[in-house]
Protein backbone atom coordinates (compact mmCIF):
# COMPACT_ATOMS: atom_id res chain seq x y z
CA UNK A 1 0.00 0.00 0.00
CA UNK A 2 1.35 3.34 -0.82
CA UNK A 3 2.68 5.19 2.12
CA UNK A 4 1.17 8.53 2.72
CA UNK A 5 3.80 10.70 4.15
CA UNK A 6 3.05 14.04 5.53
CA UNK A 7 5.82 16.25 6.71
CA UNK A 8 6.73 15.42 10.24
CA UNK A 9 4.28 17.23 12.44
CA UNK A 10 5.53 20.28 14.18
CA UNK A 11 4.92 20.57 17.84
CA UNK A 12 1.43 21.86 18.16
CA UNK A 13 0.78 24.51 20.67
CA UNK A 14 -1.94 24.11 23.16
CA UNK A 15 -5.25 23.68 21.44
CA UNK A 16 -8.52 23.71 23.24
CA UNK A 17 -10.30 20.45 23.70
CA UNK A 18 -13.37 19.79 21.68
CA UNK A 19 -16.56 21.18 23.04
CA UNK A 20 -15.12 23.96 25.11
CA UNK A 21 -15.40 27.53 23.93
CA UNK A 22 -11.85 28.67 23.68
CA UNK A 23 -11.89 32.36 23.18
CA UNK A 24 -9.90 33.91 20.38
CA UNK A 25 -6.71 32.09 20.01
CA UNK A 26 -4.85 30.26 17.37
CA UNK A 27 -4.90 26.54 17.27
CA UNK A 28 -1.98 25.19 15.38
CA UNK A 29 -1.87 21.75 14.07
CA UNK A 30 0.37 19.70 11.91
CA UNK A 31 0.70 20.58 8.26
CA UNK A 32 0.37 18.19 5.42
CA UNK A 33 -2.81 17.70 3.52
CA UNK A 34 -2.51 14.19 2.27
CA UNK A 35 -3.35 14.48 -1.37
CA UNK A 36 -1.20 13.22 -4.19
CA UNK A 37 -2.05 13.40 -7.86
CA UNK A 38 -5.56 14.31 -6.89
CA UNK A 39 -5.91 11.06 -4.97
CA UNK A 40 -7.04 11.49 -1.44
CA UNK A 41 -5.87 8.78 0.86
CA UNK A 42 -8.31 8.42 3.69
CA UNK A 43 -6.25 5.88 5.55
CA UNK A 44 -3.92 8.60 6.68
CA UNK A 45 -6.02 11.59 7.37
CA UNK A 46 -4.29 14.75 8.37
CA UNK A 47 -5.25 17.25 10.92
CA UNK A 48 -6.40 20.65 9.77
CA UNK A 49 -4.08 21.72 7.01
CA UNK A 50 -3.05 25.16 8.16
CA UNK A 51 -2.71 27.18 11.28
CA UNK A 52 -6.32 28.12 11.22
CA UNK A 53 -7.88 30.31 13.81
CA UNK A 54 -11.04 29.22 15.46
CA UNK A 55 -13.35 30.35 18.20
CA UNK A 56 -15.11 27.22 19.27
CA UNK A 57 -14.48 23.54 18.71
CA UNK A 58 -16.82 20.57 18.68
CA UNK A 59 -16.53 16.85 18.30
CA UNK A 60 -18.64 15.19 15.64
CA UNK A 61 -18.79 11.45 15.09
CA UNK A 62 -19.73 9.54 11.96
CA UNK A 63 -21.48 6.27 12.68
CA UNK A 64 -23.37 3.66 10.70
CA UNK A 65 -22.93 0.22 9.17
CA UNK A 66 -19.80 -0.85 7.37
CA UNK A 67 -19.66 0.39 3.78
CA UNK A 68 -22.33 3.12 4.01
CA UNK A 69 -19.77 5.75 3.04
CA UNK A 70 -18.65 7.40 6.28
CA UNK A 71 -15.06 7.91 5.20
CA UNK A 72 -16.12 9.04 1.71
CA UNK A 73 -18.51 11.58 3.20
CA UNK A 74 -15.76 12.92 5.43
CA UNK A 75 -13.22 13.12 2.62
CA UNK A 76 -15.76 14.86 0.37
CA UNK A 77 -16.43 17.41 3.08
CA UNK A 78 -12.82 17.88 4.08
CA UNK A 79 -11.11 17.85 0.71
CA UNK A 80 -13.96 18.25 -1.77
CA UNK A 81 -12.95 15.08 -3.58
CA UNK A 82 -14.45 11.76 -4.39
CA UNK A 83 -12.52 9.04 -6.11
CA UNK A 84 -14.20 5.72 -6.56
CA UNK A 85 -11.96 2.79 -5.83
CA UNK A 86 -9.42 4.59 -3.73
CA UNK A 87 -10.87 3.98 -0.31
CA UNK A 88 -9.85 1.29 2.11
CA UNK A 89 -12.06 -0.01 4.88
CA UNK A 90 -11.61 1.93 8.09
CA UNK A 91 -10.17 -0.13 10.89
CA UNK A 92 -10.55 1.33 14.36
CA UNK A 93 -11.17 5.03 14.79
CA UNK A 94 -9.65 8.19 13.36
CA UNK A 95 -10.40 11.89 12.99
CA UNK A 96 -9.97 14.99 10.84
CA UNK A 97 -10.51 18.66 11.56
CA UNK A 98 -12.24 21.30 9.53
CA UNK A 99 -12.90 24.91 10.43
CA UNK A 100 -16.16 26.43 9.20
CA UNK A 101 -17.21 30.04 9.21
CA UNK A 102 -20.64 30.14 10.77
CA UNK A 103 -22.10 33.65 10.76
CA UNK A 104 -18.71 35.16 11.42
CA UNK A 105 -17.71 32.66 14.07
CA UNK A 106 -14.95 30.16 13.30
CA UNK A 107 -16.21 26.77 14.32
CA UNK A 108 -13.77 23.89 14.34
CA UNK A 109 -15.29 20.48 13.83
CA UNK A 110 -13.17 17.58 14.96
CA UNK A 111 -14.77 14.80 12.95
CA UNK A 112 -14.31 11.23 14.11
CA UNK A 113 -14.58 8.44 11.61
CA UNK A 114 -15.30 4.99 12.99
CA UNK A 115 -15.19 1.42 11.72
CA UNK A 116 -18.73 0.32 10.98
CA UNK A 117 -18.45 -3.36 11.71
CA UNK A 118 -20.46 -4.32 14.75
CA UNK A 119 -17.62 -5.75 16.81
CA UNK A 120 -15.68 -2.50 16.60
CA UNK A 121 -18.47 -0.76 18.46
CA UNK A 122 -17.27 -2.30 21.71
CA UNK A 123 -14.01 -0.46 21.06
CA UNK A 124 -15.44 2.81 19.76
CA UNK A 125 -18.56 3.45 21.84
CA UNK A 126 -16.39 4.75 24.69
CA UNK A 127 -15.82 7.79 22.49
CA UNK A 128 -19.53 8.52 21.96
CA UNK A 129 -19.60 10.06 25.39
CA UNK A 130 -17.57 13.09 24.37
CA UNK A 131 -19.29 13.62 21.03
CA UNK A 132 -21.26 16.84 20.64
CA UNK A 133 -22.92 15.61 17.48
CA UNK A 134 -23.46 12.32 15.72
CA UNK A 135 -24.10 11.85 12.04
CA UNK A 136 -25.80 8.49 11.62
CA UNK A 137 -25.53 7.13 8.09
CA UNK A 138 -27.24 4.44 6.11
CA UNK A 139 -26.83 3.53 2.46
CA UNK A 140 -29.93 3.98 0.29
CA UNK A 141 -28.75 1.05 -1.85
CA UNK A 142 -28.43 -1.28 1.12
CA UNK A 143 -31.65 -2.23 2.92
CA UNK A 144 -29.96 -3.85 5.91
CA UNK A 145 -27.97 -0.70 6.65
CA UNK A 146 -31.34 1.07 6.89
CA UNK A 147 -32.90 -1.68 8.99
CA UNK A 148 -30.00 -1.40 11.42
CA UNK A 149 -30.67 2.28 12.14
CA UNK A 150 -32.90 1.41 15.10
CA UNK A 151 -30.10 -0.65 16.63
CA UNK A 152 -27.72 2.24 16.12
CA UNK A 153 -30.14 4.62 17.83
CA UNK A 154 -30.35 2.26 20.80
CA UNK A 155 -26.57 2.19 20.99
CA UNK A 156 -26.45 5.98 20.77
CA UNK A 157 -29.03 6.46 23.50
CA UNK A 158 -27.04 4.17 25.71
CA UNK A 159 -23.63 5.70 25.25
CA UNK A 160 -23.94 9.25 23.94
CA UNK A 161 -24.70 12.43 25.86
CA UNK A 162 -28.37 13.14 26.36
CA UNK A 163 -28.26 16.41 24.46
CA UNK A 164 -26.13 15.15 21.58
CA UNK A 165 -27.04 16.68 18.23
CA UNK A 166 -28.14 13.84 16.02
CA UNK A 167 -28.82 13.71 12.31
CA UNK A 168 -29.84 10.85 10.06
CA UNK A 169 -28.27 10.72 6.60
CA UNK A 170 -29.28 8.50 3.69
CA UNK A 171 -26.05 8.35 1.70
CA UNK A 172 -25.32 7.29 -1.91
CA UNK A 173 -28.43 9.15 -3.06
CA UNK A 174 -26.86 9.53 -6.52
CA UNK A 175 -27.19 5.79 -7.16
CA UNK A 176 -30.69 5.97 -8.64
CA UNK A 177 -30.57 2.53 -10.26
CA UNK A 178 -29.47 0.67 -7.16
CA UNK A 179 -31.67 2.51 -4.70
CA UNK A 180 -33.73 0.24 -2.45
CA UNK A 181 -34.65 2.68 0.33
CA UNK A 182 -37.01 5.48 -0.72
CA UNK A 183 -36.47 8.96 0.57
CA UNK A 184 -39.92 8.85 2.15
CA UNK A 185 -38.90 5.83 4.21
CA UNK A 186 -35.94 7.72 5.59
CA UNK A 187 -38.12 10.71 6.33
CA UNK A 188 -40.67 8.56 8.10
CA UNK A 189 -38.11 6.87 10.30
CA UNK A 190 -36.46 10.18 11.15
CA UNK A 191 -39.82 11.67 12.11
CA UNK A 192 -40.58 8.69 14.28
CA UNK A 193 -37.40 9.25 16.25
CA UNK A 194 -37.52 13.03 16.05
CA UNK A 195 -34.22 13.51 14.30
CA UNK A 196 -33.43 15.76 11.33
CA UNK A 197 -32.90 13.90 8.09
CA UNK A 198 -31.51 14.42 4.64
CA UNK A 199 -30.18 12.39 1.77
CA UNK A 200 -26.55 12.89 0.82
CA UNK A 201 -24.12 11.77 -1.81
CA UNK A 202 -20.41 11.74 -1.19
CA UNK A 203 -20.00 11.03 -4.89
CA UNK A 204 -21.88 14.07 -6.19
CA UNK A 205 -21.47 16.22 -3.11
CA UNK A 206 -25.23 16.52 -2.61
CA UNK A 207 -26.00 18.00 0.83
CA UNK A 208 -22.60 17.01 2.23
CA UNK A 209 -21.63 20.56 3.13
CA UNK A 210 -25.13 21.16 4.44
CA UNK A 211 -25.06 18.20 6.82
CA UNK A 212 -21.93 19.43 8.54
CA UNK A 213 -22.89 23.09 8.38
CA UNK A 214 -26.28 22.42 9.92
CA UNK A 215 -24.67 20.56 12.79
CA UNK A 216 -22.09 23.32 13.25
CA UNK A 217 -24.83 25.96 13.30
CA UNK A 218 -26.81 24.09 15.90
CA UNK A 219 -23.77 23.55 18.10
CA UNK A 220 -22.66 27.15 17.76
CA UNK A 221 -26.14 28.37 18.53
CA UNK A 222 -26.30 26.25 21.66
CA UNK A 223 -22.93 27.32 22.95
CA UNK A 224 -23.32 31.05 22.38
CA UNK A 225 -26.90 31.12 23.61
CA UNK A 226 -27.43 34.47 22.00
CA UNK A 227 -31.07 35.32 22.69
CA UNK A 228 -31.29 37.51 19.60
CA UNK A 229 -30.55 34.49 17.45
CA UNK A 230 -33.17 31.95 16.69
CA UNK A 231 -32.03 28.74 15.14
CA UNK A 232 -34.05 25.63 14.54
CA UNK A 233 -32.03 22.79 13.09
CA UNK A 234 -34.95 21.01 11.50
CA UNK A 235 -36.26 24.18 9.85
CA UNK A 236 -32.82 25.08 8.56
CA UNK A 237 -32.37 21.64 7.08
CA UNK A 238 -35.82 21.69 5.47
CA UNK A 239 -35.08 25.06 3.92
CA UNK A 240 -31.62 24.23 2.58
CA UNK A 241 -31.89 20.58 1.63
CA UNK A 242 -31.61 19.62 -2.01
CA UNK A 243 -33.21 16.69 -3.74
CA UNK A 244 -31.50 14.20 -6.01
CA UNK A 245 -31.12 15.59 -9.51
CA UNK A 246 -31.22 19.13 -8.23
CA UNK A 247 -28.22 21.36 -8.75
CA UNK A 248 -25.10 19.45 -7.78
CA UNK A 249 -22.64 21.23 -5.65
CA UNK B 1 6.87 -10.92 -9.26
CA UNK B 2 9.18 -13.72 -10.34
CA UNK B 3 12.69 -12.99 -9.36
CA UNK B 4 15.91 -14.83 -8.90
CA UNK B 5 17.42 -15.41 -5.52
CA UNK B 6 20.42 -13.33 -6.42
CA UNK B 7 18.56 -10.24 -7.49
CA UNK B 8 16.36 -9.37 -4.57
CA UNK B 9 13.07 -7.61 -5.13
CA UNK B 10 12.95 -5.54 -8.25
CA UNK B 11 10.76 -2.55 -8.65
CA UNK B 12 9.30 -1.65 -12.00
CA UNK B 13 8.78 1.76 -13.45
CA UNK B 14 7.01 1.22 -16.75
CA UNK B 15 5.18 3.99 -18.46
CA UNK B 16 5.70 6.31 -15.55
CA UNK B 17 4.05 3.83 -13.21
CA UNK B 18 5.78 3.41 -9.94
CA UNK B 19 4.99 -0.04 -8.69
CA UNK B 20 6.85 -2.00 -6.05
CA UNK B 21 7.57 -5.73 -6.39
CA UNK B 22 4.45 -6.54 -4.39
CA UNK B 23 2.16 -4.72 -6.81
CA UNK B 24 1.61 -1.52 -4.83
CA UNK B 25 1.53 1.74 -6.71
CA UNK B 26 3.86 4.14 -4.96
CA UNK B 27 3.05 7.48 -6.45
CA UNK B 28 4.49 9.55 -3.66
CA UNK B 29 7.38 7.63 -2.16
CA UNK B 30 8.88 5.59 -4.96
CA UNK B 31 12.21 7.42 -4.81
CA UNK B 32 13.00 6.89 -1.12
CA UNK B 33 11.79 3.30 -1.47
CA UNK B 34 14.06 2.68 -4.45
CA UNK B 35 17.00 4.27 -2.68
CA UNK B 36 16.47 2.09 0.38
CA UNK B 37 16.16 -1.03 -1.77
CA UNK B 38 19.38 -0.21 -3.62
CA UNK B 39 21.21 -0.41 -0.30
CA UNK B 40 19.17 -3.29 1.06
CA UNK B 41 19.80 -5.51 -1.96
CA UNK B 42 23.31 -6.34 -0.73
CA UNK B 43 21.88 -7.55 2.57
CA UNK B 44 19.22 -9.54 0.73
CA UNK B 45 21.76 -11.25 -1.50
CA UNK B 46 23.91 -12.18 1.47
CA UNK B 47 20.96 -13.50 3.45
CA UNK B 48 19.68 -15.33 0.41
CA UNK B 49 22.94 -17.24 0.00
CA UNK B 50 23.08 -18.10 3.68
CA UNK B 51 19.48 -19.30 3.69
CA UNK B 52 19.97 -21.40 0.56
CA UNK B 53 22.91 -23.12 2.18
CA UNK B 54 21.04 -23.64 5.44
CA UNK B 55 18.07 -25.14 3.66
CA UNK B 56 20.32 -27.31 1.52
CA UNK B 57 21.90 -28.82 4.61
CA UNK B 58 18.62 -29.10 6.50
CA UNK B 59 15.57 -28.96 4.25
CA UNK B 60 13.23 -29.23 7.20
CA UNK B 61 13.21 -25.99 9.13
CA UNK B 62 13.96 -26.70 12.75
CA UNK B 63 13.55 -24.33 15.61
CA UNK B 64 16.94 -23.54 17.06
CA UNK B 65 19.11 -20.56 17.86
CA UNK B 66 20.69 -20.42 14.41
CA UNK B 67 17.35 -20.36 12.63
CA UNK B 68 16.04 -17.80 15.12
CA UNK B 69 19.00 -15.55 14.34
CA UNK B 70 18.50 -16.11 10.63
CA UNK B 71 14.82 -15.21 10.92
CA UNK B 72 15.59 -12.02 12.82
CA UNK B 73 18.00 -11.02 10.06
CA UNK B 74 15.25 -11.51 7.52
CA UNK B 75 13.82 -14.33 5.43
CA UNK B 76 14.47 -13.84 1.71
CA UNK B 77 11.27 -13.48 -0.25
CA UNK B 78 11.80 -16.66 -2.22
CA UNK B 79 11.84 -18.68 1.01
CA UNK B 80 9.25 -16.69 2.89
CA UNK B 81 6.20 -18.84 2.26
CA UNK B 82 8.10 -21.99 3.15
CA UNK B 83 9.60 -20.60 6.34
CA UNK B 84 6.35 -19.04 7.52
CA UNK B 85 4.51 -22.30 6.85
CA UNK B 86 7.12 -24.37 8.68
CA UNK B 87 7.76 -22.07 11.64
CA UNK B 88 4.10 -21.46 12.40
CA UNK B 89 3.03 -25.08 12.14
CA UNK B 90 0.76 -24.21 9.22
CA UNK B 91 2.49 -26.76 6.99
CA UNK B 92 1.78 -29.52 9.47
CA UNK B 93 -1.89 -28.60 9.65
CA UNK B 94 -2.17 -28.39 5.89
CA UNK B 95 -0.68 -31.85 5.50
CA UNK B 96 -2.80 -33.38 8.23
CA UNK B 97 -6.03 -32.15 6.65
CA UNK B 98 -5.79 -32.61 2.92
CA UNK B 99 -8.83 -31.35 1.05
CA UNK B 100 -10.15 -29.48 4.08
CA UNK B 101 -9.71 -26.03 2.55
CA UNK B 102 -11.47 -27.11 -0.62
CA UNK B 103 -14.34 -28.57 1.39
CA UNK B 104 -14.80 -25.23 3.14
CA UNK B 105 -15.15 -23.56 -0.22
CA UNK B 106 -17.65 -26.12 -1.45
CA UNK B 107 -19.94 -26.10 1.56
CA UNK B 108 -23.04 -23.94 1.76
CA UNK B 109 -22.05 -20.48 2.85
CA UNK B 110 -23.58 -18.12 5.35
CA UNK B 111 -25.17 -15.27 3.37
CA UNK B 112 -24.41 -12.59 5.93
CA UNK B 113 -20.75 -13.55 6.14
CA UNK B 114 -20.54 -13.55 2.37
CA UNK B 115 -21.97 -10.07 2.20
CA UNK B 116 -19.74 -8.71 4.97
CA UNK B 117 -16.62 -9.96 3.22
CA UNK B 118 -17.90 -8.74 -0.12
CA UNK B 119 -18.29 -5.20 1.26
CA UNK B 120 -14.54 -5.03 1.84
CA UNK B 121 -13.38 -6.58 -1.43
CA UNK B 122 -13.03 -3.36 -3.40
CA UNK B 123 -11.70 -1.67 -0.26
CA UNK B 124 -8.70 -3.95 0.17
CA UNK B 125 -5.55 -2.57 -1.43
CA UNK B 126 -7.22 -0.55 -4.21
CA UNK B 127 -3.74 0.81 -4.88
CA UNK B 128 -2.32 -2.62 -5.66
CA UNK B 129 -2.43 -3.77 -9.26
CA UNK B 130 -2.90 -7.39 -8.17
CA UNK B 131 -6.10 -6.53 -6.32
CA UNK B 132 -7.81 -4.40 -8.91
CA UNK B 133 -10.92 -6.28 -9.86
CA UNK B 134 -10.13 -5.98 -13.55
CA UNK B 135 -6.66 -7.44 -13.22
CA UNK B 136 -6.46 -10.60 -15.30
CA UNK B 137 -4.73 -12.80 -12.80
CA UNK B 138 -6.03 -10.74 -9.93
CA UNK B 139 -5.93 -11.87 -6.35
CA UNK B 140 -9.31 -10.47 -5.37
CA UNK B 141 -11.18 -13.74 -5.92
CA UNK B 142 -8.50 -15.66 -4.04
CA UNK B 143 -8.69 -13.15 -1.19
CA UNK B 144 -12.46 -13.60 -1.04
CA UNK B 145 -12.11 -17.39 -0.98
CA UNK B 146 -9.54 -17.38 1.82
CA UNK B 147 -11.67 -15.10 3.99
CA UNK B 148 -14.86 -17.02 3.28
CA UNK B 149 -13.20 -20.33 4.08
CA UNK B 150 -11.66 -18.95 7.24
CA UNK B 151 -14.97 -17.49 8.39
CA UNK B 152 -16.56 -20.93 8.17
CA UNK B 153 -13.55 -22.66 9.70
CA UNK B 154 -13.52 -20.35 12.71
CA UNK B 155 -17.12 -19.38 13.25
CA UNK B 156 -16.45 -17.56 16.51
CA UNK B 157 -14.40 -15.02 14.63
CA UNK B 158 -16.15 -15.20 11.28
CA UNK B 159 -14.86 -12.09 9.56
CA UNK B 160 -13.38 -9.02 11.20
CA UNK B 161 -12.16 -5.98 9.30
CA UNK B 162 -8.39 -6.02 9.20
CA UNK B 163 -8.36 -9.71 8.29
CA UNK B 164 -8.82 -8.61 4.68
CA UNK B 165 -5.46 -6.85 4.75
CA UNK B 166 -3.74 -9.77 6.46
CA UNK B 167 -5.11 -12.33 4.01
CA UNK B 168 -4.13 -9.95 1.21
CA UNK B 169 -0.49 -9.86 2.32
CA UNK B 170 -0.48 -13.63 2.72
CA UNK B 171 -1.74 -14.02 -0.85
CA UNK B 172 0.88 -11.59 -2.13
CA UNK B 173 3.63 -13.66 -0.51
CA UNK B 174 2.40 -17.23 -0.95
CA UNK B 175 0.38 -16.82 -4.17
CA UNK B 176 -1.54 -19.81 -2.85
CA UNK B 177 -5.02 -19.81 -1.32
CA UNK B 178 -4.61 -22.95 0.75
CA UNK B 179 -1.30 -21.83 2.24
CA UNK B 180 -2.75 -18.39 3.00
CA UNK B 181 -5.68 -20.06 4.71
CA UNK B 182 -3.48 -22.18 6.97
CA UNK B 183 -1.26 -19.20 7.77
CA UNK B 184 -4.39 -17.28 8.78
CA UNK B 185 -5.26 -20.25 10.95
CA UNK B 186 -1.81 -20.16 12.55
CA UNK B 187 -1.99 -16.42 13.20
CA UNK B 188 -5.53 -16.20 14.52
CA UNK B 189 -5.70 -19.63 16.11
CA UNK B 190 -2.30 -19.89 17.81
CA UNK B 191 0.02 -16.92 17.44
CA UNK B 192 -2.17 -13.92 18.25
CA UNK B 193 -4.48 -13.35 21.21
CA UNK B 194 -8.19 -13.03 20.35
CA UNK B 195 -7.91 -9.74 18.48
CA UNK B 196 -10.68 -10.48 16.00
CA UNK B 197 -13.42 -12.19 18.01
CA UNK B 198 -16.65 -10.22 18.51
CA UNK B 199 -15.68 -8.83 21.92
CA UNK B 200 -12.13 -8.03 20.74
CA UNK B 201 -10.91 -8.74 24.25
CA UNK B 202 -7.41 -9.70 23.12
CA UNK B 203 -7.06 -6.40 21.31
CA UNK B 204 -8.30 -4.33 24.23
CA UNK B 205 -5.94 -6.29 26.48
CA UNK B 206 -2.85 -5.81 24.34
CA UNK B 207 -3.53 -2.08 24.03
CA UNK B 208 -3.45 -1.83 27.82
CA UNK B 209 -0.44 -4.15 28.05
CA UNK B 210 1.44 -1.78 25.76
CA UNK B 211 0.37 1.07 28.03
CA UNK B 212 1.83 -0.78 31.02
CA UNK B 213 5.07 -1.52 29.19
CA UNK B 214 5.41 2.13 28.18
CA UNK B 215 4.92 3.16 31.82
CA UNK B 216 7.94 1.05 32.71
CA UNK B 217 10.17 1.70 29.73
CA UNK B 218 9.27 5.33 28.96
CA UNK B 219 7.74 6.72 32.17
CA UNK B 220 7.35 10.27 30.89
CA UNK B 221 5.34 9.09 27.91
CA UNK B 222 3.36 6.85 30.22
CA UNK B 223 2.50 9.89 32.35
CA UNK B 224 1.43 11.90 29.34
CA UNK B 225 -0.78 9.12 28.04
CA UNK B 226 -2.35 8.65 31.47
CA UNK B 227 -3.94 12.10 31.06
CA UNK B 228 -6.09 10.79 28.25
CA UNK B 229 -8.13 7.75 29.23
CA UNK B 230 -8.78 5.39 26.35
CA UNK B 231 -6.07 6.91 24.21
CA UNK B 232 -4.22 3.67 23.53
CA UNK B 233 -7.20 2.46 21.54
CA UNK B 234 -7.02 5.54 19.36
CA UNK B 235 -3.35 5.35 18.64
CA UNK B 236 -2.56 1.65 18.41
CA UNK B 237 -5.70 -0.41 17.69
CA UNK B 238 -4.90 -0.34 13.98
CA UNK B 239 -1.28 -1.27 14.63
CA UNK B 240 -2.32 -4.50 16.29
CA UNK B 241 -5.42 -5.34 14.21
CA UNK B 242 -3.59 -4.90 10.91
CA UNK B 243 -0.29 -6.31 12.22
CA UNK B 244 1.35 -3.07 11.04
CA UNK B 245 0.05 -3.30 7.45
CA UNK B 246 -0.28 0.21 6.07
CA UNK B 247 1.31 1.50 9.25
CA UNK B 248 4.89 0.55 8.41
CA UNK B 249 6.44 0.18 4.94
CA UNK B 250 5.81 -3.22 3.38
CA UNK B 251 9.41 -4.47 3.57
CA UNK B 252 9.44 -3.65 7.26
CA UNK B 253 6.08 -5.33 7.85
CA UNK B 254 7.31 -8.51 6.18
CA UNK B 255 10.41 -8.52 8.35
CA UNK B 256 8.23 -8.11 11.44
CA UNK B 257 6.04 -10.97 10.25
CA UNK B 258 9.10 -13.22 9.82
CA UNK B 259 9.57 -12.92 13.58
CA UNK B 260 5.83 -13.05 14.27
CA UNK B 261 5.53 -16.47 12.63
CA UNK B 262 8.69 -17.77 14.23
CA UNK B 263 8.67 -16.21 17.71
CA UNK B 264 5.09 -15.18 18.34
CA UNK B 265 3.11 -12.06 19.17
CA UNK B 266 5.70 -10.51 21.49
CA UNK B 267 7.37 -8.90 18.50
CA UNK B 268 4.32 -6.66 18.05
CA UNK B 269 5.14 -5.03 21.40
CA UNK B 270 8.79 -4.70 20.49
CA UNK B 271 7.85 -2.76 17.38
CA UNK B 272 5.45 -0.46 19.24
CA UNK B 273 7.91 0.13 22.08
CA UNK B 274 10.73 0.92 19.69
CA UNK B 275 8.57 3.49 17.90
CA UNK B 276 7.58 5.10 21.19
CA UNK B 277 11.06 5.05 22.76
CA UNK B 278 12.66 6.44 19.64
CA UNK B 279 10.22 9.36 19.46
CA UNK B 280 9.78 10.27 23.12
CA UNK B 281 10.76 13.89 22.54
CA UNK B 282 8.18 14.37 19.81
CA UNK B 283 5.45 12.60 21.77
CA UNK B 284 6.14 14.64 24.89
CA UNK B 285 5.63 17.85 22.95
CA UNK B 286 1.98 16.96 22.40
CA UNK B 287 -0.38 19.18 24.32
CA UNK B 288 -3.74 17.66 23.53
CA UNK B 289 -5.31 14.38 22.57
CA UNK B 290 -5.40 15.26 18.85
CA UNK B 291 -1.71 16.20 19.07
CA UNK B 292 -0.88 12.82 20.53
CA UNK B 293 -2.92 11.01 17.88
CA UNK B 294 -1.23 12.93 15.09
CA UNK B 295 2.17 12.30 16.59
CA UNK B 296 1.56 8.56 16.72
CA UNK B 297 0.76 8.68 13.01
CA UNK B 298 3.94 10.57 12.20
CA UNK B 299 6.29 8.33 14.15
CA UNK B 300 5.56 5.38 11.87
CA UNK B 301 6.75 7.28 8.80
CA UNK B 302 10.11 8.28 7.49
CA UNK B 303 13.58 6.85 7.15
CA UNK B 304 13.61 5.20 10.58
CA UNK B 305 10.93 2.66 9.67
CA UNK B 306 11.73 2.50 5.95
CA UNK B 307 15.21 1.15 6.57
CA UNK B 308 13.87 -2.24 7.58
CA UNK B 309 17.18 -3.92 8.32
CA UNK B 310 18.31 -1.28 10.80
CA UNK B 311 14.81 -1.03 12.23
CA UNK B 312 14.70 -4.76 12.95
CA UNK B 313 18.02 -4.55 14.77
CA UNK B 314 16.63 -1.70 16.85
CA UNK B 315 13.51 -3.56 17.94
CA UNK B 316 15.64 -6.23 19.57
CA UNK B 317 17.91 -3.77 21.36
CA UNK B 318 16.09 -0.50 22.14
CA UNK B 319 13.23 -1.81 24.29
CA UNK B 320 15.67 -3.96 26.31
CA UNK B 321 14.63 -7.25 27.80
CA UNK B 322 11.03 -8.27 27.37
CA UNK B 323 10.26 -11.70 28.69
CA UNK B 324 7.25 -13.72 27.68
CA UNK B 325 6.57 -14.20 31.39
CA UNK B 326 6.20 -10.43 31.80
CA UNK B 327 3.86 -10.23 28.82
CA UNK B 328 1.78 -13.15 30.06
CA UNK B 329 1.47 -11.61 33.50
CA UNK B 330 0.49 -8.21 32.13
CA UNK B 331 -1.99 -9.78 29.73
CA UNK B 332 -3.66 -11.61 32.58
CA UNK B 333 -3.78 -8.50 34.75
CA UNK B 334 -5.13 -6.22 32.02
CA UNK B 335 -7.64 -8.80 30.86
CA UNK B 336 -9.07 -9.06 34.38
CA UNK B 337 -9.26 -5.27 34.68
CA UNK B 338 -11.11 -4.94 31.39
CA UNK B 339 -13.55 -7.71 32.29
CA UNK B 340 -14.23 -6.06 35.64
CA UNK B 341 -14.78 -2.66 34.07
CA UNK B 342 -17.08 -4.13 31.47
CA UNK B 343 -19.14 -6.02 34.02
CA UNK B 344 -19.49 -2.87 36.15
CA UNK B 345 -20.80 -0.96 33.17
CA UNK B 346 -23.53 -3.50 32.54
Amino acid sequence: MSRKKAARGKAATSSPSAGSPAGKRAARSSPGIVQMNGVVHPSRPSISNSSEFYDIAFKVMLVGDSGVGKTCLLVRFKDGAFLAGSFISTVGIDFRNKVLNIDGVKVKLQIWDTAGQERFRSVTHAYYRDANALLLLYDVTNKSSFDNIQAWLTEIHEYAQQDVVLMLLGNKADATHDRVVKREEGEKLAKEFGVPFMETSARSGLNVELAFTAVAKELKHRSTKDPSEKFKLQEYVNKEVKGVGCCRS
Amino acid sequence: MERGAEDGPQASQNDGERIDPYGFERRDDFEPYKEMMNEYVAVLNRRSKRWSKLLQDKPNVEKNLTVKRYVRKGVPNEHRAKIWMAASGAQEHLESKPGYYQSLLEMEHDAKLRETIHTDMHRTFPDNILFKSRAEEGLQKALYNVLLAYGHHNQTVGYCQGMNFIAGYLMIITKDEEKSFWLMDALLGRILPDYYSPDMLGLKTDQEVLGELVKTKAPAVGQLMAQYPGIWTLVVSRWFICLYIDILPIETVLRVWDCLFYEGSKVLFRVALTLVLRHQVEILRARSLPDVCECFKQITCGAFTLDCHAFMQKIFTEPGSLSMATIDKLREKCRQQILEEESQRR
